[in-house]
C-alpha cells in the first residue's frame, strides 16, 4: 500500500496492462470480423495450449514470454494447417475449422495432463490458461502485455488502408496490384500474435470472445471503420477492467468468463440501444412509418417492414 | 484370489471406460457426419460449447448429472444458441460466424461462471467441463439386471439408440437435404424441421459425451470422424459406417493409449482422431496426397518414356543416335532396354518403333490440324503439340487425319508416319 492509490502497485500495473490487452484486443479484432477471420482466430486459440505446454516441457523455465512463445508457434501452426487443409484436401473450410480446433485443443490436454501426471515443475499452475486468471500476473508480466497491445495497436493504425481494402473488395484490391495474399497472412499473423497476448487474461477457450463480441458491439453504431475500431477498442478496455475487477473481488472466478460477460453486456446494450441499427430504434422507425402510412390514407399494416441500416457485414 | 479379484475389477473399470467412450463417440459420428455433409460443423463446434449453461441450470434446479433434465437443458441450450445466431444474422446482418462467436462464447462464460459461483451446490468442476473425466465413469454405476453398469455409459447408449433410430426412420429425408437442401424445400421435406431436428441430435450427442469426454473435445468427436469418412469413401450411409467405426476405434486406442502414457484419455482420444483423418488425408484412395502423387508420377514417367522413343525415332528418322543424359532420361532407357522396346546400342526394337510411331503421328498430326485451324506461326506449333502427342488415342487421329485431308507432311515438312 504506497504511493497515493487505494491499490498495490501489482495491481494496478495489471489492470493497466489488461486494459491494454482488451483494447487491442477490440482494435485488432475489428479486422478479424470484418474479414471474417474470427473462427480460424479461434482455432489458433485453441491450439496455444499445446505450445505453452511444449514451451515448459522443452525449456523448463515458466517464464510468461517463454510458455507464450510457445503458444504463438503452435498458433501459427495450426493455421498453416488449416491453409493446407484447405489447398490439398477436400474437406470443407467448415470442418477443417472444426478439426484443427478439436485436435490441437486435444493435444494441449494430453501434453497438460501428461505432465501433470509425471509432476514436471510448473505444469500444476498451467491450467490457468485454459480459462484465464489475471491475479497470477506479474508486474513484469502486465507490462510486457501492455506493450505488445500497444505494439498491436500502432501496427494496425499504419496498415489501416490496405486491411479495409483487402476486407471489403478482396477482388478489386488484387486487380489494383496489391499484395492481397501477403496482406491476408500479416492480418492473420496479427490475429494470431493477439490470441496469443489474451491468452493469460482470458484462456485459450474464451479468448476469441475478445476478439468477437467488442468489434460487434461496435458495428451496431456505426457504419465507419475508424469509428468501428475506436468504440471496439473503448469496449474492450472496458470489457477487460470489469472483468480483472470482478475476479479479483470473487475467490475461484477465472477473469476469463468474467471479461467475456462484461463484453456481452456491453453488446446486448448496442444490439437494443444503437441508433438506426438497433431494435429500439427500428421499433421507432417502424412505428412513424406505420403512422405516416394510415395519415396518408393507406392500410399500415402493409407497410414495409424493411427499416434502414440492415445491410452491410 | 483377493488380487486376482482386484485386478478383474480394474480391468473391468478400464473396459466400461472404453465402452462409454466407443459408444459418445459412436453417437458424435452419427450426428456429426450429418453436420458436416451439410456445411454446419461449426454449429457443431458452437452447440458444444453453449450446452454447458443448460446443463448446469439443470443441475442447479435439481437434475441430476446424466439424467434425463440435463439432456432437456442442454436440447434448450442449443436450440437457443442457434435461434440467437439466427437472429444476429437475420436480424441486424452479421455474419454467421460472427454472431455464432457471439452467441457461443457468451454462452459459455456464462456457464462457466455460474459453476464457479454455485461451487458449493453443484458437483461439476470448471475442468472438468473442459476435458471430462473419462477415467472416473466407472465409479457412477447404476445396478441394472444384477450387474454394475456406469450411468454414463448407460446415457451415452441410450443416446446413440435414439440418434441411429432417428435417422434410420427419416434417412431418405435426410440424404435429400443433406446434399441440395433448397430442391429438398422444394419438393416439399420439412428441411427447417429436419435442420432443428439435427441441431437437437447435436445437443444430445454433446452432451451424452460430456461427462466422459468434455465440451470441447466433443467437438472433435462430431467433426473429425466424419470427416476422415468423407475422405474414404462417398456414399452418405457409407461415410455415417466409416465414421462411427473410426470414432469407435479412435475412443478405444486414445483410452490405451492415455492409460499406457498416464495421461487424459479425452484429449488423448481426440489426438488419435486426429491422426486417423491425418492418415485418411495421405493415403484415401483416389483424393489421397499419395494416391494423387503416385498417378501423378505415373503419368509422369509415361510422358518421360514416350518423349524418349519419339526422340530414337527423331534421331533415326535423320540418320543419328539420340544421347542419354542424365539420371531420370538413363533410368527411362533401362527401362526402355528391360521391357524390350530398344536394344541394348538404344536402337527401336519393332515393339518400340511402333509405339514410337504412333506418337510421333499424334503430335505432327496435330501441328498440321494446329497450322491449318488455329493459324499459329510455324514456331508456335511444336510446344502444344509436345503436350498432347501423350493423350491422342487411334480414333481422336483417324478424325484429326480426315479433318485435315490425309497429309503425307506436317507443316515443317516432315513425313507424318502411318498409323501401324
Amino acid at each position: 500500500m504506497t504511493g497515493p492509490f487505494p491499490l498495490p502497485y501489482n495491481t494496478l500495473v495489471v489492470a493497466g496492462g489488461m486494459a491494454a490487452v482488451g483494447c487491442a484486443a477490440g482494435v485488432v479484432g475489428c479486422l478479424g470480423v470484418l474479414r471474417r477471420r474470427s473462427l480460424a482466430a479461434d482455432a489458433a486459440s485453441h491450439a496455444t495450449l499445446a505450445g505453452v505446454a511444449l514451451a515448459l516441457a522443452a525449456t523448463g523455465r515458466r517464464e510468461l514470454p517463454v510458455l507464450l512463445a510457445g503458444g504463438l508457434l503452435t498458433a501459427i501452426g495450426s493455421l498453416v494447417v488449416l491453409v493446407m487443409l484447405r489447398r490439398f484436401t477436400r474437406t470443407r473450410e467448415d470442418a477443417a475449422t472444426a478439426i484443427v480446433l478439436g485436435v490441437s485443443f486435444g493435444l494441449g490436454i494430453t501434453l497438460l495432463s501428461g505432465m501433470t501426471a509425471r509432476g514436471i515443475p510448473g505444469s500444476a499452475g498451467l491450467e490457468q490458461f485454459l480459462l484465464g486468471q489475471t491475479a497470477a500476473l506479474t508486474a513484469a508480466d502486465a507490462m510486457l502485455l501492455g506493450c505488445l497491445s500497444v505494439a498491436a495497436v500502432t501496427l494496425v493504425w499504419v496498415g489501416l488502408k490496405e486491411v479495409v481494402l483487402v476486407a471489403f473488395d478482396a477482388p478489386f484490391a488484387a486487380a489494383s496490384g496489391w499484395p492481397v495474399f501477403a496482406i491476408d497472412t500479416a492480418l492473420v499473423a496479427l490475429l494470431a500474435v493477439m490470441v496469443v497476448v489474451g491468452l493469460p487474461a482470458a484462456g485459450a477457450v474464451l479468448v476469441t470472445a475478445l476478439l468477437v463480441i467488442p468489434p460487434s458491439a461496435a458495428r451496431q453504431w456505426t457504419d465507419r471503420v475508424a469509428t468501428m475500431l475506436v468504440l471496439s477498442g473503448a469496449f474492450g478496455l472496458t470489457a477487460a477492467l470489469v472483468g480483472v475487477a470482478i475476479s479479483a473481488a470473487v475467490p475461484r472466478l477465472a477473469t476469463g468468463p468474467v471479461m467475456v460477460l462484461a463484453a456481452a453486456a456491453i453488446f446486448a446494450a448496442s444490439f437494443f440501444l444503437a441508433p438506426k441499427r438497433g431494435v429500439w430504434a427500428r421499433w421507432r422507425q417502424q412505428r412513424e412509418l406505420q403512422q405516416e402510412w394510415s395519415r396518408a390514407g393507406r392500410d399500415p399494416t402493409q407497410a414495409p417492414t424493411k427499416a434502414a441500416g440492415r445491410s452491410g457485414p | 484370489m483377493n488380487i486376482l479379484n482386484l485386478l478383474g475389477g480394474l480391468a473391468g473399470m478400464h473396459l466400461w471406460a472404453i465402452a462409454t467412450a466407443a459408444v459418445v463417440a459412436a453417437g458424435c459420428a452419427v450426428v456429426g457426419t450429418l453436420l458436416v455433409v451439410r456445411r454446419m460443423s461449426l454449429l457443431g463446434d458452437a452447440i458444444s460449447h453453449a450446452v454447458l449453461p443448460g446443463i448446469v441450470v439443470a443441475v442447479l434446479l435439481g437434475g441430476r448429472p446424466g439424467g434425463l433434465w440435463v439432456l432437456v437443458g442442454a436440447v434448450v441450450a442449443a436450440l437457443l444458441t442457434v435461434w440467437l445466431t439466427q437472429v444476429l444474422h437475420e436480424g441486424v446482418g452479421m455474419s454467421e460466424d460472427a454472431g455464432a462467436g457471439v452467441v457461443f462464447t457468451t454462452l459459455f462464460a456464462l456457464g462457466v461462471v455460474l459453476i464457479t459461483l454455485a461451487a458449493s451446490r453443484i458437483d461439476l468442476d470448471p475442468s472438468c467441463v473442459l476435458y471430462g473425466i473419462l477415467e472416473l465413469v466407472p465409479f457412477d454405476t447404476l445396478l441394472l439386471g444384477g450387474v454394475e453398469v456406469p450411468r454414463a455409459f448407460l446415457t451415452a447408449g441410450l443416446v446413440f439408440l435414439c440418434l441411429l433410430g432417428g435417422v434410420t426412420l427419416l434417412w431418405k429425408e435426410f440424404l435429400a437435404s443433406a446434399f441440395d437442401p433448397a430442391a429438398a424445400a422444394a419438393a416439399g421435406l420439412p428441411v427447417a424441421g429436419l435442420t432443428t431436428g439435427l441441431l437437437a441430435a447435436t445437443a444430445l450427442a454433446t452432451v451424452a459425451g460430456f461427462e466422459a469426454v468434455g465440451a470441447i473435445l466433443v467437438v472433435a468427436m462430431l467433426v473429425v470422424p466424419a470427416a476422415a469418412a468423407e475422405l474414404l469413401v462417398h456414399r452418405l450411409h457409407l461415410v455415417m459406417g466409416v465414421a462411427i467405426a473410426l470414432g469407435v476405434l479412435g475412443g478405444i486406442v486414445g483410452y490405451l493409449a492415455a492409460w499406457q502414457f498416464n495421461t487424459s484419455a479425452a484429449g488423448m482420444i481426440a489426438v488419435v482422431l486426429g491422426i486417423e483423418y491425418a492418415l485418411a488425408v495421405l493415403f484415401a484412395p483416389g483424393h489421397g496426397i499419395l494416391a494423387r502423387a503416385w498417378a501423378a508420377a505415373g503419368l509422369a514417367w509415361r510422358v518421360a518414356c514416350e518423349d524418349r522413343l519419339a526422340v530414337q525415332w527423331r534421331a533415326e528418322e535423320g540418320g543419328e543416335r539420340a544421347a542419354e543424359a542424365g539420371v531420370l532420361n538413363r533410368l527411362v532407357c533401362l527401362w526402355l532396354r528391360v521391357s524390350g522396346r530398344i536394344a541394348a546400342d538404344g536402337r527401336l526394337l519393332p515393339l518400340g518403333q511402333t509405339e514410337a510411331m504412333l506418337i510421333v503421328r499424334s503430335h505432327r498430326l496435330w501441328e498440321a490440324w494446329l497450322g491449318r485451324h488455329a493459324e499459329l506461326p510455324l514456331d508456335h506449333l511444336h510446344p502444344p503439340a509436345e503436350w498432347i502427342e501423350h493423350h491422342l488415342g487411334s480414333e481422336v487421329r483417324r478424325r484429326i487425319a480426315a479433318d485435315v485431308g490425309q497429309p503425307a507432311g506436317d507443316p515443317h515438312g516432315r513425313t507424318i508416319p502411318p498409323e501401324g
